[in-house]
């Protein structure tokens, strides 16, 4: 087992922040009738991935490699339907206790050159369970990633083709995908925009 | 239509305004050619007519100064002299006709008609301002970042970054943008200008739309 004792406590610490995020949808569906989020997925790293990323970074296989070193063994993923929306949900997130950002990257704002538009976040979490370093309060890492849904359906369409293996002019399918990745953050805007004229309105 | 008439004799200015207005242009008139590049900045033409020999400043040093601002309306040079230096001087410093005086007001207005209907091919198709660059050839917005505007927030996007700096009022947009449009209203014009403040906002550049609801609107740096 590569998080040893600590697999459960993983759960305890995925389902706290998801269910704090979805409180906080529900709390704002209430006030505009709209939720934060369209939907939000959260995992606890497999154990094949995590022991396979460990063999991939060269680092051995063990609780502490996958707690202290990688920082992905909570995941989440925060899709949305308006831009400003992931950076309310993050205004959110940094206001959670025990939340501290690690690091955190907006890709929003600065795209990445092929198109790929989302918000990366790595949160340090302290929670009243015990840790890899045998602390309590503990620390546990989470990742997330925030987007719209926009921003969702490039990055898997985007994803197909860094694996899959034979592609046809991959060129042409790089170029039309960032074609496409400035056309929806285009559309991400305009939508903003209108909702935005229309609260103004109300 | 608007035209800017740049001329000092009274009689031929007010002959030529008159004119031109009966044709249904808008015609500004300046005296000098200093009037003339502070109207070239403040408003946006369609044809400039300027006089060379003008007191103050004469016509190819306004044309200099306005071809130096990055306007690349069409400029017809008026000549009393028949003298070919004049005209090549004209011609060097940006104009792209001339007539040597005197002619007949119906040539020069065929004139304008001519440079006016070729303008859009005198459009570049990059264009640039601070560190944002409007591709027209795919509409797309690019600083750090890029987008794809839609038909009309590029021509919106074009219309103010061939006269940055400048207030745009509502209807000079409408005139511009929405020609072909009679339903066209200050409502467009505001929800256009909103898409375009947040995606310049987006692409990470250093422009911004300076204006509020109901105009007028200046491209400028920030």
């Amino acid at each position: 087992m590569i998080y040893g004792k600590y697999e459960e406590t993983l759960h305890l610490v995925m389902d706290q922040i998801t269910g704090e995020l979805s409180e906080y949808n529900e709390k704002i569906k209430k006030e505009t009738g709209d939720g934060i989020y369209e939907h939000l997925l959260a995992r606890v790293k497999s154990e094949d991935s995590m022991l396979e990323k460990c063999v991939r970074k060269g680092v051995p296989q063990t609780p502490e490699s996958a707690l202290r070193i990688m920082t992905d063994s909570i995941g989440l993923r925060v899709i949305t339907r308006f831009r400003d929306d992931i950076y309310q949900i993050i205004d959110y997130m940094k206001g959670l206790p025990g939340v501290q950002v690690v690091a955190e990257k907006d890709y929003i704002r600065h795209a990445k050159p092929n198109g790929y538009r989302s918000y990366h976040m790595i949160l340090d979490r302290q929670v009243p369970y015990e840790d890899v370093d045998g602390q309590n309060p503990g620390h546990y890492y989470i990742e997330i990633q925030l987007r719209t849904i926009a921003m969702d359906s490039w990055a898997s369409l985007e994803h197909q083709l860094k694996y899959k293996k034979h592609i046809k002019d991959p060129e042409l399918i790089g170029q039309e995908l960032k074609r496409c990745a400035d056309e929806l953050a285009g559309c991400d805007l305009s939508m903003q925009t209108i909702r935005n004229l229309m609260r103004e309105d109300e | 239509m608007r035209i800017l008439l740049a001329e000092d004799e009274q009689q031929l200015s007010r002959a030529v305004a008159a004119v031109l207005t009966h044709m249904k242009y808008e015609v500004d008139v300046a005296d000098n050619g200093l009037e003339a590049v502070d109207l070239a900045a403040s408003n946006t033409y369609d044809c400039m007519v300027l006089d060379i020999m003008m007191p103050v400043m004469d016509g190819i040093e306004a044309l200099t100064k306005i071809r130096a601002s990055g306007d690349v309306t069409p400029v017809i040079m008026l000549t009393a002299k028949a003298e070919v230096s004049d005209r090549v001087a004209g011609l060097d410093a940006g104009a792209d006709d001339y007539l040597t005086k005197p002619f007949a007001i119906a040539e020069l207005a065929a004139r304008i008609r001519s440079l006016t209907r070729r303008m859009d091919s005198y459009t570049p198709k990059v264009l640039s301002f601070g560190n944002v660059r409007l591709d027209t050839t795919v509409s797309e917005l690019k600083a750090e970042n890029s987008v794809r505007l839609s038909q009309k927030e590029m021509e919106l996007m074009e219309l103010l970054m061939l006269n940055p700096g400048k207030a745009m009022t509502t209807s000079q947009i409408i005139d511009k943008v929405w020609k072909d449009d009679p339903k066209a209203e200050e409502g467009v014009v505001w929800m256009y200008i909103s898409y375009l403040k947040s995606k310049l906002d987006a692409v990470t550049g250093n422009l911004v739309i300076d204006g509020e609801k109901g105009g007028p609107y200046r491209l400028e740096e920030s």
